[in-house]
């Protein structure tokens, strides 16, 4: 296999982090990541790997789909009567068990927090869950501190089926064109995990997770002509990887049949970009790596609620259900994960529940800004690559605030502030003050706006 | 006999607890153990225990001290039974008292009414502590260990099992499967409960930090 470590992170840099290194987190053989995998998938599979111009493939990894998994999960879970069995699966999680008799229906469940999660998640995973099926799953989420949950590897492969029918709502046929990449899933970052798969429910369609970062390439032209040789037929990423795709360069080449943003707030402005550009649908999905996706959008209207396991209520500051209509915080009541089955989740993230057309909608939806800082040499760093160190340096909780000259303060909440402070320093190349905090709270109530710029 | 005292269930929870926090391996300690006494003889050991030893006033580490004396190699200064016996004061539970000190009796007896055949091995005397004051003392209060043959004999295989024998005349799977049959916490529905969630804890994290789970699986989207 071909986790080529053609830019393998520097020993003598002082930003680089173990785990990115390559190879780093391999356990399996190709047969144990595809178990159907073909000869036919195996060879396009190796021809993405081996591509001249491929980036250095950071990680390997695939959708560990049996033939039983890989027919499940081409279709979407029954929605009807869910919510009933999910409440009856949560009264048996050892989170409520002291108290599943009060838990009658969904009002009465407490509300919980990541918090909660970061403290126990094995009290919200079934004592019959198929552990079997769990894989790593990690999250930076709202406050800082990693959380670490199970990943279902059939619901993490059904969300692609999912983004295939959000496409054929916009009028998309989206089918398996073994010429091109099925789907590019980008991120721009200084250290991510790249690798190349094949997707077993799509025919074995290659797809390829891959940093836009051009430090990842072997040169600025290879990244090119990567992407214009492989054609993605879809991107999804983050509105900061996405914007890179506005390179004339890939503008004149690239043909996506759609293009999916999530993870933060896409802004207009961009999406009308990205809409010109390719002439494709621009999706906008709002989720949260615990509750899976939850709503999108492929407008500048309200998300509206996505017809599977969730459901979505809108609580005041104290927690109680706010009047229709009104602003407040975004609970989810999520059961895609059958490993983590989740009732009345705190997102931290507001927004106020709307109709839209019959179907229920989040309008006015906050707490996703995508902030970008300036580096004193002029270029912009994305703020995952000041959370990849925060967490590294064991932060539980920071804010970072740029102010418009420049001027770099961090309050981070525990952690080694020395070790920040030399990582956020060479990252922006300025200087940066850090002041320590010893508790959450001191950032202030609610989901802490953790990453301001103003430069 | 000392009156039945049922273990309320906060403090049999809280000594449940605790025992699970020792994280014990009942597995190993399966497969460690080795041929030992009979079952018959600890258990009359255990109902001929002296009064003066289930005396909630007598200090355990003071009976330790007399009990696990260096001329025995048992030395109470041992960080391990020094430190799970504070904690078993610390829960001013009797029945965590009187359970530590059943266990302290039957070391003892060995100098007062002769050696077990085969000697028992004491090297991990605050295993075989723990797991009567704080796992078995939380859902059989030790006057039926005394009181009842059942509760007796369960006491008696228990401390055996993390004293790292079995029974004489009993293979592993045949002791396992007598010590599984009395067992009282898997009868008590709540506590069996709170040992079940401790396992699957346990588990969700092994499953999680394996090299193979770590791997991951491939992902579409941004979330």
């Amino acid at each position: 296999m071909s986790v080529n470590g053609i830019n393998a992170p520097d020993p003598d840099d002082p930003l680089a982090i173990a785990e990115y290194t390559p190879g780093g987190q391999t356990a399996l053989v190709d047969a144990e990541r595809w178990p159907t995998l073909s000869p036919e998938g195996a060879r396009r599979l190796e021809t993405l790997r081996s591509h001249p111009d491929a980036p250095a493939w950071v990680h390997a990894t695939g959708d560990r789909l049996s033939a039983e998994a890989v027919r499940r999960v081409r279709r979407p879970l029954p929605t009807a009567g869910w919510i009933d069995e999910h409440l009856d699966t949560a009264r048996r999680l050892p989170a409520y068990r002291r108290r599943a008799a009060e838990l009658r229906s969904l009002q009465d469940f407490p509300l919980i927090t990541r918090d909660d999660l970061v403290d126990d998640v094995s009290a919200f995973v079934p004592l019959d869950a198929d552990l079997a099926r769990a894989v790593h799953g990690s999250s930076s989420g709202s406050t800082g501190r990693a959380l670490l949950i199970p990943d279902d590897i059939e619901d993490t492969a059904r969300t692609f089926h999912l983004m295939i029918a959000l496409a054929a709502e916009q009028g998309v046929v989206w089918e398996p064109d073994h010429t091109r990449l099925a789907l590019a899933h980008v991120v721009k970052q200084r250290q991510a995990f790249t690798y190349a798969s094949v997707i077993s429910s799509f025919d074995q369609a290659t797809m390829a997770r891959l940093n836009l970062d051009r430090r990842g390439w072997r040169s600025p032209d290879a990244r090119t002509r990567f992407l214009v040789d492989q054609n993605p037929q879809a991107f999804s990423g983050s509105p900061t990887s996405l914007a890179e795709l506005l390179d004339a360069e890939l503008v004149a080449a690239l043909r996506p049949l759609a293009i999916f943003s999530g993870a933060m707030a896409l802004s207009s402005a961009l999406r009308h970009d990205l809409e010109r550009a390719y002439g494709c649908p621009v999706i906008d999905i709002y989720g949260l790596h615990e509750t899976r996706p939850i709503a999108s959008r492929a407008d500048d209207g309200p998300f509206v609620v996505l017809d599977r396991r969730v459901h979505v209520e809108i609580v005041d500051e104290r927690g109680r259900p706010a009047p229709p209509g009104a602003h407040g915080e975004i609970v989810v009541t999520a059961g895609e994960n059958s490993l983590l089955p989740l009732v009345r989740y705190r997102t931290g993230d507001f927004g106020r529940l709307v109709d839209v057309g019959g179907r229920l909608a989040i309008a006015d939806l906050e707490g996703r800004e995508a902030t970008t800082f300036l580096a004193a040499d002029g270029s912009r760093v994305p703020c995952v690559d000041l959370t990849q160190h925060l967490q590294a340096a064991g932060a539980h909780g920071w804010s970072v605030i740029q102010d418009a000259t420049g001027r770099v303060e961090a309050t981070i909440v525990r952690g080694d502030s020395a070790q920040v402070t030399a990582a956020l320093e060479a990252l922006l190349g300025r200087t940066v003050e850090v002041q320590q905090r010893p508790s959450l709270s001191d950032l202030g109530d609610g989901k802490p706006r953790r990453y301001v710029s103003r430069a | 006999m000392a009156d039945r005292m049922e273990p309320d269930i906060e403090s049999a929870e809280q000594l449940l607890q605790r025992w699970l926090d020792c994280g014990d391996d009942v597995d190993a300690a399966w497969q460690r153990a080795v041929p030992g006494p009979p079952v018959d003889v600890v258990g009359s050991r255990l109902s001929s225990i002296p009064k003066s030893f289930l005396d909630d006033r007598v200090s355990l580490l003071a009976l330790a001290g007399d009990v696990l004396g260096a001329d025995r190699g048992r030395t109470p200064a041992s960080t391990e039974v020094v430190q799970l016996l504070s904690d078993v004061t610390e829960t001013r539970s009797s029945a965590a008292r009187r359970g530590a000190a059943i266990a302290l009796w039957l070391w003892a007896s060995e100098d007062l009414l002769g050696a077990f055949a085969p000697r028992l091995e004491t090297a991990h005397a605050a295993r075989t502590l723990a797991a009567l004051a704080l796992r078995l003392a939380a859902v059989v209060d030790p006057s039926e260990w005394i009181s009842d043959a059942e509760r007796r004999d369960e006491a008696a295989r228990t401390f055996l099992l993390w004293s790292g024998a079995l029974p004489a005349g009993e293979d592993r799977e045949t002791a396992r499967s007598l010590l599984d049959m009395r067992d009282s916490l898997q009868r008590n529905g709540a506590l069996a409960a709170a040992a079940a969630e401790h396992a699957h804890r346990l588990e969700v994290t092994r499953a999680l930090n394996d090299a193979r789970a770590r791997e991951a699986a491939a992902r579409y989207t941004h979330e």
